[in-house]
């Protein structure tokens, strides 16, 4: 079954490309005098994970942050095929609220959604839920202070699942995180997108870590220093679940390699 | 824990003898320095009426102020051209000291309660305005993008986000308040009153009566940390 299930993602990464789900065309983004994006096309797949790769502050972020429409555009476009698509977005930090517990935190969306403070039984199972996804059913009394930093951060998972997204959007989301806690919580994030639990299908990463990328991306795109443009698209046709010492996943990340060196 | 209430105990009581000892000792008149003794026995009915109406008064005028003051620090966080138009303004009146201000007060609304109680908000509203406005500011902008990306609105953003967020910064202010109150309310007093700690003040130092004016002070005194303790207990 699951085997079926990883075939035909591969299938439909290599063979044909899905039907795009968001179009980025001839995108141009300023901060004042400052070109941050500049002449940017792509699209991205229903169904894909896709990272967005490129050198600190090139201007990744800020992409993101314009899909999510929290940055105005300066020209081009940014289209969403369904507009009724569902949106999650998590950020560098897990941006917690720290005189709630994990479960309150957890359940901020759905509070958000619904107007009221009153929360429903139903939700608060299903946010329990979501902390078991994450790992953490242990701990939804416990307060933000009472966390380390990876445990903040897979609360922040759960919270931004909990808005039942269809769409992630993920702005470096480990990126402070140490190697061995970032390992773990990336290999959790793809189970998530790959089973069935959720409605997520589409994620979009934002990362500078050549290995992070290439293990869990179905494409990577590498971006110039600013102005960012798109350099390559390059698609990783390794099975899941990778490793870093995947052959093809080598050979990607040394391709990937003298792109960024070279674009710069 | 004992320890830390009995040792500043034992040296206060050792003061307050040490005063008694002096005062008997060389025979000083009570008009210049009254032995404590003298001033216990002026604790009575009276002393506690006037600590009661500058102590209402004060907490009256307090209360207002801090109402009123963190409505305008939400207004003008939410619209920025209030700020923009009226801060310089509340600098403006905040630089004028109450001591001057008091006199009017008392011609505009007589000898009464209403002249101490204006006198009091006038004196606890900066302090007040100035630490909300900063707290509703203080969260970071990342937060504000996250409540963005939940779609939340502008009310949900202050009250899930900025409200709590600045919480702290309203209870730092309203403790400084609520010492600069009681004084609001004794210069209210001083200026044109008919009873109250200021009033108590003014008439006993015109008679001489300075174990009266000691015990005035002790009292006023003893009110700001009342104040004090009311505000740390609501935190």
């Amino acid at each position: 079954m699951r085997v079926t299930a990883l075939a035909t993602r591969l299938e439909s990464t290599t063979l044909s490309r899905p039907e795009p789900l968001v179009l980025i065309e001839n995108l141009r983004i300023c901060f004042g005098s400052v070109v941050a994006i500049e002449n940017l096309n792509f699209t991205v797949g229903r169904g894909e994970f896709v990272s967005l790769l490129g050198p600190s502050g090139c201007g990744k972020s800020t992409l993101l942050k314009a899909i999510a429409r929290l940055v105005p555009i300066a020209s081009g476009k940014i289209v969403l095929r369904d507009s009724n698509l569902s949106i999650g977005f998590m950020f560098q930090k897990p941006l917690l609220l720290p005189w709630r517990t994990t479960l309150d935190n957890v359940l901020l969306p759905v509070e958000i959604q619904f107007g009221g403070s009153v929360v429903d039984p139903t939700d608060r199972q299903r946010a329990r839920r979501m902390l078991d996804m994450v790992q953490l059913g242990d701990f939804a009394d416990a307060y933000p202070h009472q966390l380390s930093g990876g445990m903040q951060q897979r609360v922040a998972l759960a919270r931004t699942l909990m808005s039942d997204p269809e769409v992630l959007l993920l702005d470096e989301p480990f990126g402070a995180l140490d190697e061995l806690t970032r390992e773990v919580l990336n290999e959790e994030l793809t189970r998530i997108w790959q089973s069935n639990d959720t409605r997520l299908h589409t994620v979009i990463m934002v990362t500078h870590s050549i290995p992070e990328a290439v293990t869990m991306s179905d494409r990577v795109l590498v971006l110039t220093d600013r102005p960012a443009r798109l350099v390559e698209d390059v698609q990783v046709r390794c099975l899941r679940p990778r490793t870093p010492e995947d052959p093809e996943a080598i050979s990607a990340m040394k391709r990937i390699r003298t792109m960024v060196r070279g674009g710069r | 824990m004992t320890s830390r209430v009995q040792t500043p105990l034992i040296f206060g009581l050792l003061a307050l003898a040490a005063w008694q000892a002096i005062v008997m000792v060389a025979n000083i008149p009570e008009y210049l320095l009254p032995a404590p003794a003298a001033i216990f026995a002026n604790v009575d009915r009276t002393l506690a009426v006037q600590l009661a109406v500058t102590f209402t008064e004060a907490l009256i005028g307090f209360l207002i102020a801090g109402v009123l003051a963190f409505g305008c620090a939400i207004m003008f966080v939410r619209f920025a051209t209030l700020e923009e138009g009226l801060f310089p303004i509340a600098i403006a009146i905040k630089t004028t000291p109450i001591v001057a201000v008091a006199p009017l007060l008392v011609i505009w609304l007589g000898t009464g309660w209403w002249s101490k109680i204006v006198a009091v908000i006038l004196i606890c509203f900066f302090p007040v305005l100035v630490n909300a406005v900063k707290g509703l500011k203080a969260a970071d902008a990342e937060y504000r993008e996250l409540f963005q990306t939940l779609g939340a609105t502008r009310s949900q953003e202050f009250r899930k986000l900025r409200i709590p967020y600045c919480l702290p910064y309203l209870f730092s202010a309203l403790k400084i308040s609520s010492s600069l109150a009681i004084v609001g309310a004794i210069v209210g007093e001083f200026v044109g009153a008919t009873q109250g700690l200021g009033y108590l003040i003014m008439v006993s130092s015109a008679h001489l009566e300075t174990a009266t004016l000691f015990a005035a002070i002790a009292a006023a005194a003893l009110s700001v940390i009342a104040m004090f303790y009311v505000i740390g207990w609501t935190e």
